[in-house]
């Protein structure tokens, strides 16, 4: 991996990494992060490999249809460069979630549903663990890196759960393969930035439109009210529980 | 005030596929109606009973809007409204 202005390597062998889901994010930035070397590259997941996965989640072929998502990847991550692949066979779930991702120096989660990505914001901002989010559907990608310290973080921008026809997954709505391919090689690119410990381009939402091949920054500014980082809120999270992430 | 609003892939079916519209407005409630007008449906996507809708955020220029005057905002005449929305995807 190149740092700015120099051919010098930044050694990221000794840093650990966690990725969330190993769909159409999760695969791209896993293989980034392993080819950059990465020390032990943690992944989390209990899918199976489906045959129309296979357009966008670029880390499986025609031979893992039906293999656990896990077990796939982790000859591939190893081959391209991870020194150590470390398989967690659930999802992020409120019981286990700042136990998986203590300890890490980035979590990256792609995950297609809000209820893990409040979640894993959660989580990452209770164990002061530095984390990128991303999400993408129809032609539209969107990325996010929050510092250890977790503020602005992701309830600064969105708040809380939407019911489910508010807002559209990935799954009602679709997504193209190359989409998936290039935001997730951002969310790599975000945490690539965290594990050399430049923030400069924390706190900004990366706004990606796969038709005009724009990339937009929005800059987030930690909120006051802020139910997880904020500084005059009147009952912050201060632990996990189940009911945080059912939707109203 | 002349505003450019620039319109969310999302959203962009309402609007003709346009990425950013002209409309008219001295606060960002004025730019919201004045959307409305032009591409029926659009409000509805942004505002519900209480306001601005939870998964959508709307900015002048850089700031959020919510550290402004939130919709009674005042718009200065070319100035940008941006409609930033919430998304989950990518398995």
């Amino acid at each position: 991996m190149l740092t700015p202005g120099s051919t010098a390597k930044t050694d990221i062998s000794t840093k650990r990494a966690l990725i969330v889901g190993l769909g159409g994010l999760g695969c791209p930035a896993a293989m980034a992060l392993a080819r950059a070397g990465i020390g032990q590259l943690h992944i989390c997941d209990d899918d199976q490999v489906a045959e129309s996965n296979l357009h966008r989640q670029v880390l499986y072929d025609q031979d893992d249809v039906g293999r656990d998502k896990l077990d796939a990847a982790k000859p591939h991550l190893l081959a391209l460069g991870a020194h150590e692949v470390i398989l967690h066979r659930s999802r992020l779930l409120p019981e286990n979630a700042q136990d998986l991702v203590r300890g890490h120096d980035i979590v990256i989660e792609g995950a297609d549903n809000f209820a893990t990505k409040f979640l894993a914001a959660d989580a990452c901002y209770l164990e002061h663990v530095p984390l990128v989010h991303g999400a993408a559907i129809r032609f539209i990608g969107t990325a996010l890196l929050i510092k250890s310290d977790g503020a602005p973080c992701y309830r600064c921008l969105f708040e809380d759960l939407l019911s489910g026809a508010a807002a559209p997954s990935c799954d009602s709505a679709g997504v193209m393969g190359p989409v998936v391919g290039v935001v997730g090689a951002l969310l790599a690119d975000l945490a690539l930035d965290a594990l050399r410990g430049d923030w400069s381009r924390s706190g900004q939402i990366f706004n990606f439109d796969g038709k005009s091949l724009q990339l937009r920054a929005v800059p987030l500014r930690p909120r006051p009210s802020c139910s997880l980082c904020g500084t005059a809120t009147q009952r912050p999270i201060r632990q996990i529980s189940r009911a945080l992430y059912v939707a109203p | 005030m002349a505003i450019t609003v620039r319109i969310p892939t999302p959203l962009r079916t309402l609007t003709a596929g346009q990425e950013t519209v002209q409309v008219e407005g001295k606060s960002v409630r004025d730019v919201v109606d004045s959307l409305e007008s032009a591409h029926p449906g659009l409000k509805e996507r942004l505002m519900d009973e209480k306001g601005v809708r939870r998964f959508v955020n709307l900015y002048v220029g850089d700031e959020d809007i919510r550290f402004l005057d939130g919709l009674e905002t005042e718009l200065k005449d070319g100035e940008e409204v941006s409609i930033v929305p919430a998304i989950a995807g990518g398995r």
